[in-house]
């Protein structure tokens, strides 16, 4: 079991001929790395922010306040780890942000639009239009083959035919180094492979955001390796904003920004170039 | 295909066993359903053919005096009593009766009939009999009786006043065939001899047991009967609409008039209540099997947690969480009704091709 190697530069370029198919405008810049926490203001496009999240989960005497004042801010082409040890909310943060859970208090905006207000199906559309995710244990349909579980994003966006979205997954899952094994059922794929599906599924309908929680905690060192930089180098051809919540901090230490979370807060936002180990 | 219906259809396909098992359930339901209705409708219309076909839609008979109370000044504090209606046995003036009810648009043909009760002998067997004195042209326009005959011909009892036909299981009892003598028992105590020309199977065990057909100048005589006829028996175009017609009747000839659904109405009653009784016990069986598909499918729900909560992280609304579980349900509800309704269909059409032989017994007017 493991990933067979993956041709990156191939996949990144195959991604980006993907990518301006799907958003033919090039109306993203091309963006050093950025964030805006504790009054550190941002010079890119802000895909994705929040501000002030507070969440509670549990009821009663089981209540935990799990985030407390949360804020954080993610730029377009910007690769952000969120660390911390286990139980210090940083799933918690990614279904806030990923707009499946609704923070008690605080905001969250998409493209500098708050989405407090939104139903929850104009949510799940948004979630649908804008944000891609991935999942630690891969969560791919079972009974459905690589091909079809990359194109059920597509097929609720409904803006392509079905012969489009099928030339879509297969190219994305070409890029994935998956084009042999298009269909073939996803139970009947490896570990590796199962988690490269979830990333071309989760880039199927070019989010603006891709949320990854611990997406390489399944794998092992070198299938984790490469399924990072894979993401690594979608996320910076394609103009993508990338927030990952992980364990391994070899993959932390590669990221654009570094987030220390402890007890429902970020203690400490890191960038690139102000740091030389902090995990 | 929107989304939902694309994932429930793969949902489904790809759990076979499940799929057969819920299917299978509503197709038996829905075949025994349409099978078991089938049978009793059937068996009810098949009374009901056959009691008009022996007995006519609507029939006329003893005539009632008016009553004039309605006309009458009651002492003061003496409350009027409703007397009850008085008939007199027999019909006054047929010919006249069955002039004017010709003219109503929904009669096809009425027969006068002469009815008594004798005793027949034949042989060493005697037995109780309804003799029905009949005109044979018109009694054969207004009942089933050319059809009615297993044996023997219909014309030689036309042509021969010293003919009669004989219910199926009365030649039975009195073991005579065509062609034998029957004695009758005229109430003057002498006994008259006729031929048997016809074998008559009604399909009504009463009538078969009991009736007797002669001539109506001969049964007159036999029956020593002052009036021609002691009732008037119809066919009409619509049976649907004899109460209406009945009621008319009534008012028009100040004879008692009865269509068929009130002289066979507790048997009507009777069938209401098996299709009833059937419909319930399919229904239950059908509910059963709903409570099935619900298992199926509430398993189908916990089965699939993880992949509402995938659909949910892809934008899939709850709505669209819904339309898939409750597509699942439809499209086993509707093939399987589909199927269930052919097979019942199936089912019907192998119960009809039974030979059965029914054997109906009402209490005969």
């Amino acid at each position: 079991m493991g990933l067979a190697p993956l041709r990156l530069c191939d996949a990144a370029s195959t991604y980006c001929r993907l990518h301006r198919e799907l958003r033919p405008c090039p109306t993203r810049r091309s963006v050093a790395a950025g964030c805006y926490y504790s009054g550190l203001k941002m010079n890119s496009q802000i895909c994705l922010s929040c501000k002030g999240i507070e969440r509670y989960l549990g009821e009663e005497e089981e209540r935990v306040h799990a985030l407390r004042g949360v804020s954080l801010e993610v730029e377009a082409g910007s690769v952000h780890a969120v660390v911390g040890p286990s139980g210090c909310g940083k799933s918690t943060l990614l279904y806030i942000l990923g707009l499946l859970d609704p923070p008690d208090t605080g905001q969250v905006a998409i493209e500098s639009k708050s989405v407090s207000h939104l139903s929850d199906d104009e949510l799940a559309r948004t979630r649908n239009k804008f944000i891609g995710f991935i999942f630690q244990f891969h969560f791919l349909m079972e009974d459905f083959t690589a091909q079809e579980n990359v194109m059920i994003p597509m097929r609720k966006l409904g803006q392509l035919s079905d012969v489009q979205m099928r030339e879509r997954a297969n190219d994305l899952l070409e890029a994935v180094g998956l084009g042999d094994k298009l269909r073939r059922a996803s139970r009947h794929l490896s570990g590796g492979e199962q988690q490269r599906v979830a990333i071309a599924r989760a880039l199927a309908n070019d989010p603006r955001v891709i949320l990854a929680d611990e997406p390489t905690g399944n794998l092992d060192t070198a299938n984790s390796d490469r399924a990072f930089e894979l993401l690594q180098n979608i996320v910076q051809q394609g103009g993508n904003a990338l927030l990952l919540a992980t364990h391994n901090p070899v993959i932390a230490e590669a990221c654009d920004w570094i987030h220390e979370m402890k007890d429902g807060r970020i203690i400490a936002s890191h960038p690139r170039s102000t740091r030389s180990s902090i995990v | 295909m929107t989304p939902p219906l694309y994932i429930a259809l793969r949902f489904l396909t790809h759990r076979k066993r499940a799929l057969l098992l819920s299917l299978s359930g509503v197709v038996f339901g829905v075949a025994i359903f349409i099978c078991t209705q089938a049978q009793t409708q059937g068996f009810a219309r098949y009374f009901i053919d056959s009691t008009i076909g022996s007995n006519g839609a609507l029939v006329i008979r003893s005539r009632f005096r008016p009553r004039y109370e309605p006309l009458m000044v009651s002492a003061k504090g003496s409350k009027a009593a409703m007397g009850r209606r008085l008939y007199f046995e027999g019909i006054t003036n047929p010919n006249e009766i069955m002039r004017v009810s010709r003219q109503f648009s929904n009669i096809v043909s009425c027969s006068p009939v002469l009815r008594g009760t004798v005793s027949a002998r034949a042989g060493f067997e005697n037995a109780t009999v309804d003799l029905y004195g009949i005109d044979p042209a018109l009694h054969a326009q207004t009942t089933d009786i050319l059809h009615q005959l297993i044996n023997g011909n219909f014309d030689d009892f036309r042509n021969n006043t010293s003919s009669i036909i004989i219910g199926s299981r009365l030649a039975e009892l009195l073991q005579a065939g065509v062609g034998d003598t029957v004695q009758l028992l005229a109430p003057n105590g002498e006994f008259w001899r006729f031929t048997v020309a016809g074998i008559a199977r009604a399909g009504i065990g009463s009538i078969d047991a009991t009736r007797i057909y002669a001539h109506a100048r001969v049964a007159q005589a036999l029956l020593q009967q002052p009036s021609g006829a002691t009732m008037i028996i119809y066919k009409l175009r619509d049976p649907n609409r004899a109460p209406a017609l009945a009621s008319r009747f009534e008012t028009l000839f100040q004879h008692n008039a009865s269509s068929w659904q009130e002289r066979e109405e507790s048997t009507l009653q009777l069938f209401l209540t098996l299709r009833m009784s059937v419909a319930i016990t399919v229904s239950l069986i059908i509910l059963l099997a709903g409570f099935g598909i619900f298992n199926v499918l509430t398993m189908s729900v916990l089965a699939k947690i993880k992949e509402i909560a995938i659909l949910r992280s892809m934008g899939y609304r709850r709505i669209d969480i819904s339309l898939i579980f409750l597509w699942q349900g439809a499209v086993i509800a509707v093939a399987g009704s589909l199927l269930g309704c052919s097979l019942g269909a199936l089912m019907t059409w192998g119960v009809s091709h039974i030979p059965i032989r029914l054997r109906t017994r009402i209490i005969s007017w």
